[in-house]
């Protein structure tokens, strides 16, 4: 038989509980992430097949060319959206920085304690999350400087390697074609360890898919 | 009644009007076609007196008459040769040839110079002048003969003579080279034909020096569809032969820069359209790519490098401002027994550095022959797939050459033993011919290593660092 008060005090305990949760990452946002996301891991396959065809070969060279070049231009069309609702959206306060060096030391220290200590003995993050700051002042820092500057500097340099030809002029008033492709596989080099990075980190929450989850739904928990 | 005049009446005007408008035109366009010199044929001095006559029509009759008396004059004169010079006559040179002093007269009066006097090339024996025994000449040679014989074909050939003057081959004699050719080579002396009226299918005269060449043009799709009679496109365009990619008199190399890619576009002008419509990064393939490397199909491959002198826009050779690299090439060859464009990049930097000029190395993907570079296949051969050239090894595989333009325009090509275009050292001289792949350099690649690593060990690292947390609170708790 059924306990029905037991049910009923279940689903209030979760209407409470979801009372609780925030809207942190709004539709838009969730849309550039995930696409970003596949979009990424695709280019990486892709970038590596091209540069280490010896170490990593799936499929034909002109497959991963064509593949590299689509995903790359769907991936730019993608920033777009996350800009655009940035720009148009007072949420961008998400990104913004501490400015006051003490506080950000202060928070950055607290923040780095929480992950290499405070985080296995079961302690909460020192940040709150909360709509309108969202990321911790690590976070907040590295994806301004990742967001602004390090992915359209990838998205440009493979702009200009998509057609030598064409932007010839551009790429030799820059120092040339290896300046260029240089630069692209640092990048490169640095999201290799970032993604894999990024997702690790995404699997500490509560349980390691509550992050995930939350990347769905749009709603985290308050804490 | 009224005079019905043509201006008055306009079904009378056009009658009257209109065939005499036809006349008048007619008679310009015949005036025009006249005055046309016929192609780049040099007239000669008879025919000329002809033509101005035809363009005079009060003189024609009286020029006629000078006309045939001129060239019964000259006949009778070449008769007088010929006389002798149809007989089995010949001359001991001074290194031991023999050469024959034998004229086929009908070869000769029913060549393109029947109509010339002999002694308009064999200034030196006029009727008077005529070599004996008392005068004898001494000829060293046939072929020093022939040199001198050459300069004959300028008086009235200038023109063309200007052209060859430039051409590769002129460049070969200049150099001493006893095979090049010289006019009568490919014209023949004195059965002398116009190059018009060779069936060119049948690779005569190139066919005489270049017969492996010939033989991969024929089998190509050019020569192949030109010996067919097939017409390429439209009926008025001919596959090519060889003087359409070559020229016929200024012959020249077509290895550097973009000759060879101009030659082929001329004919093929969509080419970049229909290129770019499947080829990634098509304008810079075409840059560096040669076309056969892809068209011919079976071909093998090499990387010719050159050295291009960016304020002068031109490859840095044995040309005037450039005598002391050539000097130092020459030496580092005789010493070294090859070249390495690792140590020329050296010496040109020591070289310029105190000129203004930039030197820059630029490279092209070239079959490894020239008799690859003739096979061109149909199209539906052509190598459409990048693994070909992209897969890891094809470079390793690739000889590669460093070519030096020499003066009078030939090329010479330095094997450089199969140098190591992926190391770090080539990436500052990689840049007019950057690939996928191109800029490798170790460092690159051990940074990727570790940021793969750190990929994997941060997380790694930081869960069982968790557990050993957890672990001792554990053990701290009981």
């Amino acid at each position: 038989m059924v306990n029905i008060q037991s049910e009923k005090e279940r689903i209030e305990s979760w209407k409470k509980a979801r009372k609780a949760e925030l809207y942190i990452n709004p539709l838009p946002v969730r849309i550039w992430h995930w696409l970003n996301a596949l979009g990424f891991i695709i280019l990486i396959l892709s970038g590596t097949q091209l540069r280490y065809p010896n170490l990593f070969n799936v499929m034909s060279f002109e497959t991963a060319v064509r593949t590299h070049n689509w995903v790359a231009f769907a991936v730019i069309a993608n920033y777009c959206v996350w800009l655009g609702f940035y720009l148009f959206s007072d949420r961008i306060t998400v990104y913004h920085p501490e400015l006051n060096p003490k506080k950000f030391f202060d928070k950055a220290f607290a923040q780095m304690r929480y992950y290499g200590y405070g985080i296995f003995r079961g302690e909460s993050s020192p940040h709150k999350v909360r709509p309108y700051d969202k990321f911790n002042p690590m976070q907040s820092i590295t994806y301004q400087i990742v967001m602004l500057l390090v992915v359209p500097a990838q998205f440009f340099t493979g702009l200009l390697m998509w057609d030598v030809k064409r932007f010839e002029s551009w790429i030799a008033f820059l120092g040339g074609i290896e300046v260029i492709g240089t630069v692209h596989v640092l990048i490169y080099i640095f999201f290799l360890a970032f993604t894999s990075v990024h997702a690790y980190m995404g699997a500490l929450g509560r349980s390691p898919a509550t992050h995930f989850r939350e990347m769905f739904t749009g709603y985290e928990e308050e804490h | 009644m009224m005079a019905r005049t043509a201006v008055g009446n306009p079904a009378l005007s056009m009658r009257v009007l209109l065939p005499a408008l036809s006349v008048i035109c007619c008679m310009i366009f015949s005036g025009v076609l006249y005055a046309q010199p016929q192609a780049d044929v040099e007239t000669e001095p008879a025919v000329k007196k002809a033509q101005d006559a035809i363009a005079q029509p009060a003189a024609v009759e009286q020029a006629a008459e000078a006309v045939d008396a001129e060239l019964e004059a000259i006949l009778k004169k070449n008769t007088r040769c010929l006389r002798c010079h149809t007989k089995d006559k010949s001359k001991t040179l001074e290194n031991g040839e023999e050469l024959s002093l034998k004229i086929h007269g009908d070869d000769y009066t029913s060549s393109a110079h029947g109509e010339i006097a002999c002694v308009s090339c064999h200034e030196a024996i006029g009727n008077r002048r005529h070599p004996s025994k008392k005068t004898n000449i001494t000829i060293a040679s046939k072929r020093d003969y022939s040199l001198e014989m050459n300069q004959s074909c300028r008086q009235c050939h200038d023109k063309k003579f200007t052209q060859y003057d430039g051409s590769i081959h002129a460049s070969l004699v200049a150099q001493g080279s006893d095979n090049a050719p010289l006019c009568t080579d490919c014209h023949s002396a004195h059965a002398v034909e116009r190059m018009r009226d060779f069936r060119a299918e049948t690779g005569y005269p190139c066919k005489k020096c270049h017969e492996n060449i010939y033989t991969a043009y024929s089998a190509s799709v050019h020569g192949s569809a030109r010996s067919t009679g097939n017409v390429i496109r439209d009926e008025h365009i001919l596959a090519p032969i060889c003087s359409d990619c070559h020229n016929s008199h200024g012959v020249a190399a077509v290895e550097i820069g973009d000759t060879l890619r101009s030659q082929c576009f001329g004919c093929h002008e969509n080419v970049p359209l229909l290129h770019s419509q499947w080829l990634p990064n098509a304008g810079k393939h075409l840059d560096i790519v040669s076309c056969a490397v892809c068209h011919a199909p079976f071909a093998k491959h090499r990387f010719d490098l050159h050295f291009y002198d960016n304020e002068a826009q031109t490859p840095v050779g044995n040309q005037e401002g450039h005598e002391a690299f050539q000097q130092k090439l020459k030496l580092m060859e005789e010493e070294e027994g090859g070249i390495d464009p690792l140590e020329v990049w050296k010496l040109i930097e020591e070289t310029t550095k105190d000129s203004p000029s930039s030197i820059s190395l630029r490279g092209r993907l070239e079959v490894s022959s020239g008799i690859w570079a003739h096979q061109i296949a149909p199209k539906s051969f052509a190598v459409r797939t990048c693994d070909s050239c992209h897969l890891p090894g094809h470079r390793q595989r690739m000889g590669v050459t460093v070519s030096v333009p020499q003066a009078g325009g030939t090329v010479r090509k330095f094997d450089t033993g199969g140098v190591d275009l992926t190391s770090v050292g080539t990436d500052d001289s990689t840049s007019k011919f950057f690939g996928v792949q191109s800029i490798k350099s170790k460092l690159l690649d051990i940074m990727a290593l570790l940021a793969f690593i750190a990929g994997i060990a941060i997380p790694v690292g930081h869960y069982t660092l968790g557990q050993m947390i957890k672990e001792k609170v554990v053990m701290g708790e009981e």
